[in-house]
């Protein structure tokens, strides 16, 4: 099909689902169309030619107002130029179609978005697609597009690729550049992308990588293709499980799913992270801090503008002392001295991703095994003390994992190895243990 | 780094809002403070955490 056909198919798709599922904020038809025309006149090779995909709309766009989830910035200039990310993906042959659904200024785990709806699970519409890049997962999951971008900070990834049962990567922190995203928490956040198979995740996750001088984050690393070497096997690696704090309270599901992908990977032992739980607070306290203190003048001057869920969580975290933040910093360079001394044996470790399956849209509490907790938070258990060092994490998916719901299990580098994680995935699909069909309720 | 016990996010925020410029009605400084008590709970693993005076905070600027 030539890119102007996959194009319109996908435009199709958005305009039959997307009031169901509600992942979309912007939907570019006129762009799309466009670069689908310019793609189709050039002489592009490559597997992502013609290819649609969509990005969280914190991701600036040429055009439009880059909203971030937020009322306050709708009213902003429309961005001059896209963000690097998306730019590499149009120069790949790629044709963006529009702007993602999300919580507010990333800042949640749910995309209970009260702006713009709540993005809806394609395979249970009254529950939530996880967030912050909530969109970005459902509108993969749903069939809308084969691959989407997202940003994670604390899970914002992970959480949603789980929730949706589609693959997505966090690569290390300062892999991928974030020029022309807007950010969060600038010392935890990441980029990286989402889509239905690893073949697909593995060739975006490639055309996205190089050298950013605009990005004063991104670590000056050379590109490390990992589509080359994908069907390696898992010859020479070795994996483990994460115990401890990634044992704790969750569902029967997330422990099935564990267990599944250690059983096909052949892990060896268990490994315990002692510093996990004081790293995630670390985590946590960052985040509520520097989070807060980006948004400090629209919080005095437009507070009730903001999402009603974060509204006093953020004036919480702009009044922390500044001790706090620093002594949080402290901890957490010490959870990523212990972790790199764990994974001096261990090439990947696995742990749950979230520690239930999607949650019903408005749900406020989490009981499992007998300790209740609240749920929003808690849905980053997992994911936020990995974030917290900085580690490449491969989220894969397994399906019908309670009921219809399926959950997603976190594949653990250390720095700089996401090449290993895609073999493991790859590896993981092939064996049929992993894989991110479009929902059942999408399949049209 | 912190006394759980003896930390009183009420009057906590009381003192330090309006010091950064934020003007909060009793009910939302009520409301805040609650928000600020979860995040002493979930933080208190790092806060109550010995830290080595060798180890270095995790940002890093490049100049």
């Amino acid at each position: 099909m030539s890119a102007l056909d996959n194009t319109r198919a996908a435009l199709a798709r958005i305009a039959a689902h997307d009031a169901q599922v509600n992942a979309f904020t912007d939907v570019l038809a006129e762009r799309a169309l466009a670069q689908a025309a310019r793609v189709d006149a050039a002489s592009l090779t490559g597997p992502l030619v013609g290819m649609p995909f969509a990005a969280k709309n914190l991701f600036d766009l040429k055009g439009i107002p880059t909203r971030a989830g937020s009322k306050i910035r709708r009213t902003a200039p429309p961005a001059t130029a896209d963000a690097t990310l998306v730019a590499r993906l149009e120069a790949a042959g790629m044709v963006c179609v529009g702007a993602l659904n999300m919580d507010e200024f990333a800042y949640g785990f749910t995309t209970e978005n009260s702006h713009d709806g709540p993005a809806h699970n394609p395979h249970d519409l009254s529950r939530v697609a996880g967030g912050s890049s909530g969109g970005s997962a459902a509108a993969v999951a749903a069939g809308m597009v084969p691959v989407s971008l997202g940003t994670d900070t604390n899970g914002s990834i992970r959480v949603p690729a789980s929730l949706c049962g589609i693959f997505g990567i966090k690569p290390t922190y300062g892999r991928l550049p974030r020029s022309g995203a807007t950010l969060f928490v600038a010392a935890l956040d990441h980029v990286g992308p989402f889509a239905r198979d690893v073949a697909t995740l593995a060739a975006v996750y490639d055309a996205l990588q190089g050298p950013d001088a605009a990005d004063p984050s991104q670590v000056p690393m050379p590109v490390e293709l990992v589509s080359p070497g994908m069907k390696a096997g898992l010859g020479g690696l070795r994996i483990g499980r994460l115990g401890g704090w990634f044992d704790g309270p969750q569902t029967p599901a997330a422990r099935t799913a564990v267990d599944a992908v250690a059983k096909a990977l052949g892990a060896s032992g268990t490994a315990i992270w002692a510093d996990a739980e004081a790293t995630r607070a670390a985590a946590f306290l960052i985040t509520a801090s520097e989070g807060a203190g980006f948004r400090l003048p629209e919080l005095r001057e437009h507070l009730e503008d903001f999402e009603p869920l974060i509204q006093d969580r953020l004036l919480a975290g702009a009044l922390l002392p500044a001790a706090w933040i620093f002594h949080a910093q402290r901890v957490r360079a010490m959870g990523k001295a212990s972790m790199a001394a764990l994974l001096a044996d261990w090439d990947i470790l696995i742990a749950p991703a979230t520690p239930t399956p999607a949650t019903p849209i408005g749900q406020e509490m989490l009981t499992m095994e007998g300790v209740s907790m609240p749920l929003r938070p808690s849905m980053g258990l997992f994911t936020q003390p990995i974030s917290a060092i900085g580690l490449p994490v491969l989220t894969v998916p397994l399906q019908n994992a309670e009921g219809v719901l399926p959950i997603g299990v976190q594949l653990i580098g250390r720095p700089w190895q996401e090449a290993m994680l895609f073999r493991a995935a790859r590896v993981l699909e092939q064996a049929g243990v992993c894989a991110a069909p479009v929902a059942p309720a999408f399949t049209d | 780094m912190l006394d759980p016990k003896n930390f009183d996010p009420g009057a906590y925020v009381a003192a330090v809002a309006p010091a950064v410029g934020l003007q909060l009605s009793a009910e939302r400084q009520a409301r805040v403070a609650e928000a600020l008590a979860l995040v002493v709970k979930v933080g208190a693993a790092a806060l109550t955490r010995p830290v080595p005076e060798s180890a270095e905070p995790a940002a890093m600027f490049r100049p």
